[in-house]
């Protein structure tokens, strides 16, 4: 049995059984994939696992809005999977309401993606393939690395390509919040394109610093081509080396810069010079 | 900008690295209590920079931070009390570790995370204050503006026949 027909039996039986009452996957309309929210057993011939797409916002929107006891199947890959830990670590879903059915993406894709984790916790079929490194990756290596002055160069001609179509944030399974900074003219001047370097692109970097669960979306859905995952990796890296800590892969673990951790947990606390960033602190 | 020394009454204002703005938050337990000091000691310092003061060092987020580099800062220092002896229930250890995380954002596009300078607990005394802003500024003095940033956005926009 192929991964989509193991899904699909599956899906059948939530459904039959009254398990959920919607599972929310993919389908075909006029031939394009479109995320669908499939109730009744019948239709569910018509869902496909084919591309890739961030399903774990719209399942939050339809857990925020359907009524209390209504319970969402979701089809969902790794970064899916990890979005959801995140949304329910911030009280954003309720993980009782929601059933994964998870499902592994290709070596192909986790390459594309930069993804070192392509596979949820738990999978209903198919075979788990190994994830990259991003820094093992070509483009990502030219442009996380270099002098100062060439990041800066490499990373002004990026970004003032935006047009500030809030598609990064609005595409970003954890960028949630209402309001928003990036509406806010103390913040970032509404109107004026391109966006304001600095403080839309690197506040939007820094609010999922700890909870990017690298998922590519925003590179994905950047339409002037701005490789914006790339801003997260060394915050990403930071978090593992300092507290072995990553984003969306343990449920019960609270982000480690919103917890009171003892000193000499992380290495970050052992170093005395830290307490100075001149005196040879980082 | 060329270094001269101003004599105003008594007080001696050093305008050195004068092109560079600094902006010092300080926790009103702390550091604030060492830029009084070294205030009423009328120590000359650098006059570059200019102190805000806040009650804890928690209430600077981040985006204070990325806020300031856009307005053309050329520095941010964040000075707090020592970890662990924070008033308000450990609030600088985690705006401490925030700030932490923000340094390899700022490292990855190139602003360089030499401009933030986090000080817990080392500069309560006025002569500590006055030795790290000094230290700070002068280490400012020698980088490029962070305007630089900004032009070099201006030179690609106008390398694509854009202007504004
Ligand atoms: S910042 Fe980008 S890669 Fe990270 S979770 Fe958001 S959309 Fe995904
Ligand atoms: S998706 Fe790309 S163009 Fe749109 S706001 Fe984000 S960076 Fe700018």
């Amino acid at each position: 049995m192929s991964l989509r027909e193991e899904v699909l039996t599956r899906v059948k039986a939530l459904l039959k059984d009254r398990r959920v009452d919607g599972v929310l996957g993919l389908s075909l309309f006029e031939k394009e994939p479109v995320p669908c929210l499939f109730e009744d057993p019948f239709d569910v011939d018509a869902l496909v696992i084919e591309p890739k797409w961030l399903l774990a916002k719209l399942a939050m929107n339809i857990l925020k809005t359907a009524p209390q006891e209504y319970r969402l199947g979701l089809v969902c890959r790794g970064c899916d999977d990890r979005a959801v830990t995140e949304l329910a670590k911030r009280n954003q879903l309720d993980r009782n309401r929601l059933t994964l059915l998870g499902i592994p993406c290709t070596a192909e894709q986790a390459r594309k993606c930069l993804c070192s984790t392509p596979y949820p916790r738990e999978i209903v079929a198919g075979e788990r393939v190994e994830g990259m490194y991003p820094m093992n990756d070509e483009q990502a290596q030219l442009f996380l690395t270099g002098s100062m002055e060439e990041r800066m160069k490499r990373w002004a001609r990026e970004l003032n390509r935006c047009i500030k179509c809030y598609g990064c944030r609005n595409v970003c399974p954890i960028c949630v919040c209402i309001p928003c900074k990036l509406e806010d003219d103390l913040w970032v001047k509404r109107g004026h394109i391109p966006a304001d370097m600095v403080s839309y692109h690197l506040i939007r970097a820094f609010h999922l610093s700890d909870t990017c669960v690298s998922c590519a979306g925003c590179t994905d859905t950047c339409p002037v081509n701005i490789p914006l995952m790339l801003l997260q990796v060394s915050m990403r890296e930071t978090l593992k080396s300092q507290y072995a800590y990553e984003p969306g892969l343990d449920p019960e673990r609270v982000s480690p810069v919103l917890t009171e951790q003892e000193k000499g947990e992380g290495t970050l606390f052992q170093e005395p010079a830290w307490i100075d960033s001149l005196r040879g602190g980082s | 900008m060329t270094d001269r020394t101003e004599d105003s009454g008594n007080i001696q204002v050093v305008l050195e690295g004068a092109g560079r703005k600094i902006v010092v938050f300080a926790c009103t337990w702390c550091a604030l209590i060492g830029a009084d000091g070294a205030g009423k000691k009328r120590i000359s310092l650098p006059a570059t920079f200019r102190v805000i003061p806040v009650e804890c060092i928690s209430r600077v987020e981040a985006d204070a931070v990325i806020r300031a580099f856009t307005s053309g800062i050329d520095g941010v220092a964040v000075m707090g009390c020592h970890l662990g002896g924070c008033r308000h229930n450990g609030a600088n250890l985690r705006s401490a570790r925030k700030l932490e995380l923000l340094k390899p954002l700022l490292d990855t596009v190139g602003i360089d995370s030499r401009r933030l300078f986090t000080s817990y607990g080392t500069a309560h005394e006025y002569h500590q204050f006055a030795q790290a802003i000094e230290s700070f500024c002068s280490q400012i003095g020698e980088m490029p503006p962070v305007s630089a940033w900004s032009r070099s956005f201006v030179r690609a926009m106008s390398a694509r026949g854009e202007n504004e």
